[in-house]
């Protein structure tokens, strides 16, 4: 994000503003292996889906803890995005699905043998939620275990 | 907060954050701090060397003996400028112009568009092809009124509200992605002025959102969110 000075009052404070959930401490689980052995998945909080995939929808409560799948080996021009937030920049994502989900880098990464293989599936949300206890509680967790039945043993989340 | 979920499931996560500030308070197990602009987390569209270095930096998190670990990305960002609707003096000739007529004019760029993106476009949320946008205008427009209209193709399991915002959105991104084939060097700040200030579809969706934001039902309210400010 550009630093919290230099954005529009509107967008400065709506940040400033932002009912986080603050926590004293972290849950920590280290890398089983290396990262040239480990099985890699892509979580987001872009709001993306495949193609004909129920979009992301706005309740009048705020927002939506739904998820979606992603296969990894879907072809970029499958997923989009219906994240309804206008404080961002579409047009990135227009240009180039990776600069939010980068699924092109991760195949080579896997090609190139940095990373050890890629989970079947990669895990979508909406990002900017005022009231995450259905993610707490539901959502999260179910695709929790959905990647350690998998097998994944690292995940890299992206927002957009 | 879903990393720390995860995290508690037993996948080792390293994330990508755009709010330090936040992050510090919800303490994600591994965070890379990027000072990139909403809308570019890797930084670059099209520069897959730079995609790489900002996701080399959030996988080298993965050493950190112990967290939580928030590390800035080692690169300044490119400025972004993102203007708003009410923020874009709109040029003369928008008033006069005509939504519909601009979607014709604008079909075969975007057309161009996403040919040269191997079939990938923003646009389809709401179900309607492309080529049936010149007929869904008038339906915007007339919700833009305070009419209670509705379009006829509208799938039967998406409400009303929701595929009005739909229909906005994919609006918008054919708008974009057309005009990013017509004028290949325009940064965002640039298709940003040239929607909301010299097209009839930005004064359109400007005014739909005013419309939706005054309305009484709060499932108008609750899609106008995000719509134009």
């Amino acid at each position: 994000m550009p630093r919290l000075e230099t954005l529009s009052e509107v967008q400065r404070r709506t940040l400033e503003f932002f009912p986080c959930l603050e926590n004293d401490a972290t849950p920590w689980m280290p890398p089983a292996q290396d990262l040239a052995h480990s099985k890699v998945a892509l979580v987001t909080t872009a709001g993306l889906h495949l193609r004909g995939d129920q979009p992301f929808a706005r309740d009048s409560a705020g927002g939506d803890s739904s998820y979606r799948v992603i296969p990894s080996d879907s072809p970029p021009a499958e997923v989009m995005q219906s994240h309804f937030s206008i404080g961002f920049d579409h047009t990135g994502i227009y240009r180039d699905l990776n600069v939010t989900f980068p699924m092109d880098r991760l195949r080579e990464l896997a090609a190139r043998g940095v990373i050890g293989s890629l989970s079947a599936n990669y895990y979508s949300f909406m990002g900017a939620l005022r009231d995450p206890s259905r993610l707490i509680a539901e959502t999260g967790p179910e695709v929790g275990r959905r990647l350690l039945a998998e097998g994944v043993e690292v995940a890299l989340l992206t927002p957009t | 907060m879903l990393a720390r979920i995860l995290e508690e499931h037993k996948i080792a996560t390293t994330s990508i954050v755009m709010v330090r500030e936040h992050a510090a308070l919800v303490k994600p197990p591994r965070a890379l701090f990027v000072p990139f602009y909403f809308g570019f987390a890797l930084g670059r569209p099209d520069d897959p060397a730079y995609q790489h270095r900002v996701i080399r930096a959030a996988f080298d998190l993965l050493a950190a003996p112990a967290g939580p670990v928030l590390a800035d990305f080692p690169e300044d960002g490119d400025p972004s400028i993102m203007p708003q609707a009410s923020e874009v003096t709109a040029a003369p000739f928008q008033v006069s112009r005509n939504t519909a007529d601009e979607v014709t004019a604008l079909r075969a760029f975007y057309e161009r568009w996403v040919v040269s993106h191997g079939g990938r476009t923003a646009v389809g949320l709401s179900g309607i092809p492309q080529r049936r946008f010149r007929g869904m205008v008038p339906f915007l427009e007339a919700v833009a009124r305070g009419e209670d209209a509705d379009f006829p193709e509208r799938p039967a399991e998406v409400s009303r509200p929701q595929f009005i915002r739909y229909c906005a959105d994919d609006l918008k991104a054919f708008y974009y992605e057309a005009r990013m084939a017509q004028q290949p060097t325009a940064d965002a700040e640039a298709l940003h002025r040239w929607f909301w200030g010299s097209t009839a579809a930005g004064k359109l969706i400007a005014d739909l959102a005013a419309q939706l934001n005054a309305a009484e039902d709060p499932t108008l309210r609750a899609i106008a969110y995000g719509l134009a400010r």
